[in-house]
């Protein structure tokens, strides 16, 4: 074992002296991801609160036709009237965000009511603006005011009390109980977009020092020579691969670091549930969701081995990794998707049922014989990929083709 | 002593045909190419062999299969009775390898590349220590020792690989046409390297085109051509059989009849 030691250390000081491993390695998963998450969040929150508290520009046809629900508008806080020359205008209007809402009365709105008919008002926004939140504000004024009509007019039916009115309108009361907590249902959401992260980051940490240490070697002429030293070939493919576990668990473990003490930091910002959710997600979960990224960075390594030793050339190992790439990217995608939950079936389609698993983790309802499952299997699978490797580099065609 | 006998190499090709002799194709597969057929020859200690022949004649592959990096599909050969298919690692500790296209790892330092090989030969790391400084007196490496691979001239990288090729001081050195591509100065140097290698006692393996490095070197020298060896014996019998009074000359005999034809 002197040999694999011999070789790891040597291909390791490699590695730490080149700049783009370490981006991969080192500097994407501790600095870019938290920044990129932060950013991220912290637009959305702002976007969010935005949405809800800014004041909203907003013209109004026909108010005169109904006094009362434009006086509703001009006494409720966060509106803003804007003059606009004629109902032919709103729609530029609001493309140019000089409104965010109209509000077109009919001429005969007034009459309507009096006569106990329905009056059609019509509210014009930008549908387009995911975040915009202005017909919601409008049209919660709206009802407002047609839940006080209704009341008034079952009142002149002799229906007084709010309670009777509510029993004739409502003859049946539901009441919903959601089982899930609020752990699951964040666990939901997060668990599904971190999981891809650190996946990614196990593949890519390993990736470019693939491509140097296999293809790279044969292009710089250094592999036969390698190949003649007084070493066996298991004991060469033992150091190189130990070299990508290496660097393909370190990217992800800082990712999962980085992520974790994002959240840690994060959490005493926010209050409230969030901050029970974030709190519930402990120290063992983290490092349960570590030991699954272990196992799956050997299956990358092995793989990721076996196409580099393949290639001619650093172009050549390039061409292949790509698709390799997506075959990594698909599975941690399905995991994603709603619907997709861990059982005995997705248990065993590798990486899938990592990122699975990582998402049952965060939510706190990790079935733990599953997860064993789960562990011994993938670590399975690595062992037999790095047994393949080893016979792989032991051929002649693989090593010498031409 | 090298001693390689009735070494075979086939194999199948892939793609479309290249160099080399074919066999009619069997259905299903691609054609098998026979790289080298029955080749027998034997190189004493202490002599310098040039092995020549035409691109594609399979020197590549035998000094290959010499040094281990390829298994024969027939035949084997011993190095002082130490067999290559028996015992490949013990072949390893004992012979160095020189190829023209030999790369070094850029980001090791020079030193740093000649103490890894050390190590995987098994050398005590203080050993390795005082043959590295040895190797830098003897190939003038001081200045650039400590110095990344990546920014040295070809003449220094070439003096890194020698310095690679010895750290294990062998006994059987083998060279793949070592001066492809170097300027004088440097190509010298290593010509000069093959000439205290053999002052040393050392068996040297050397396969070049350049018949006036033959000349200079060689000892004794084999032939091979489409695979098959063609010719064995001293350079000045070479001469004689082709009736050339110089030695490119009487290669290009050999290449072009196998040396039947005599002028």
């Amino acid at each position: 074992m002197r040999n694999v030691l011999v070789i790891y250390l040597k291909e390791l000081r490699e590695v730490l002296r080149d700049r783009r491993t370490l981006l991969f390695m080192f500097l994407m998963p501790t600095i870019i991801v938290p920044v990129l998450m932060n950013l991220v969040i912290g637009f959305t929150v702002h976007m969010e609160k935005k949405a809800r508290t800014e004041t909203l520009g907003y013209a109004i046809f026909g108010g005169e036709y109904l006094p009362k629900l434009r006086e509703a508008f001009e006494n409720e806080q966060g509106f803003e009237t804007v003059s606009i020359s004629s109902p032919n205008d709103i729609e530029s209007a609001i493309a140019s965000e000089k409104i965010k809402f109209a509000i077109v009365i009919p001429e005969s709105a007034g009459r309507q009511l009096e006569d106990s008919n329905q009056v059609t008002i019509r509210l014009y926004y930008n549908d387009a603006t995911v975040a915009s939140r202005a017909n919601i504000r409008a049209a919660k004024v709206i009802r407002a005011f047609g839940e006080r009509l209704r009341a008034e007019r079952l009142t002149k039916l002799g229906l007084e009390s709010p309670r009777s009115q509510d029993n004739l309108l409502n003859p049946i009361a539901l009441e919903e109980h959601g089982t899930a907590n609020m752990r699951e249902i964040l666990g939901e959401r997060l668990g599904g977009m971190l999981p891809y992260f650190f996946i990614i980051f196990s593949f890519m940490g390993a990736m470019y020092t693939a491509i140097d240490i296999g293809a790279g070697e044969k292009e710089r002429g250094t592999l036969e020579t390698l190949l003649l030293a007084p070493v066996p070939r298991w004991q060469i493919v033992l150091g190189k691969f130990l070299v990508l576990f290496t660097t393909g668990v370190t990217a992800a473990l800082l990712c999962l670091t980085s992520v974790g003490l994002l959240l840690a930091t994060k959490g005493k910002e926010i209050t409230g549930t969030m901050q029970e959710v974030l709190q519930s997600i402990s120290l063992t979960d983290f490092v349960l969701v570590g030991a699954m990224l272990v196992p799956t960075a050997a299956i990358f390594a092995s793989l990721l081995l076996c196409i580099s030793i393949y290639a001619r050339s650093y172009r050549e190992a390039g061409v292949y990794c790509g698709p390799l790439n997506m075959i990594v990217i698909i599975p941690a995608v399905i995991a994603m998707l709603p619907g997709i939950e861990l059982n005995w079936m997705t248990a065993m389609v590798p990486v899938m049922n990592i990122s699975l698993a990582i998402k049952e983790l965060l939510k706190g309802t990790m079935d733990y014989l599953i997860l064993a499952a789960i562990l011994g299997s993938t670590f399975f699978v690595a062992g037999a990929l790095l047994v393949f490797t080893t016979w792989w580099f032991g051929r002649e065609a693989v090593l010498f083709r031409e | 002593m090298i001693e390689i006998k009735a070494i075979g190499k086939s194999f199948r090709r892939r793609g479309k045909k290249r160099k080399g002799r074919y066999e009619a194709e069997p259905a299903g597969s691609g054609p098998i190419i026979h790289a080298l057929e029955e080749v027998t020859f034997i190189a004493e200690n202490g002599m310098i062999l040039g092995l020549l022949g035409p691109n594609g004649a399979g020197k590549t592959t035998l000094l290959r299969i010499l040094s281990t990096a390829l298994k024969p599909t027939m035949g084997t050969a011993s190095f002082d009775g130490v067999d290559i298919i028996q015992s490949p690692l013990e072949v390893r500790r004992r012979i160095g390898f020189l190829s023209d296209n030999t790369g070094l790892y850029g980001r090791l330092t020079a030193r740093e590349m000649i103490e890894y090989f050390g190590m995987l030969h098994g050398i005590k790391r203080r050993v390795i220590k005082d043959r590295v400084e040895e190797l830098i007196g003897l190939l003038s490496m001081k200045e650039f020792i400590d110095k990344r691979n990546d920014t040295l001239s070809s003449g220094m990288k070439q003096k890194v690989s020698i310095a690679r090729t010895l750290i294990h001081d062998p006994q059987i050195v083998m060279f793949d046409e070592p001066t492809t591509g170097l300027d004088v100065a440097a190509a010298e140097a290593i010509l000069e390297f093959i000439e205290s290698c053999k002052q040393q006692g050392k068996t040297v393996l050397f396969c070049t085109h350049h018949m006036h490095e033959v000349e200079r070197l060689c000892d004794s020298v084999v032939m091979l051509r489409q695979g098959r060896l063609c010719f064995k014996g001293t350079p000045q019998q070479m001469l004689i059989q082709t009736g050339q009074a110089r030695l490119d000359k009487a290669f290009l005999v050999f290449v072009d009849s196998g040396g039947q034809a005599n002028a």
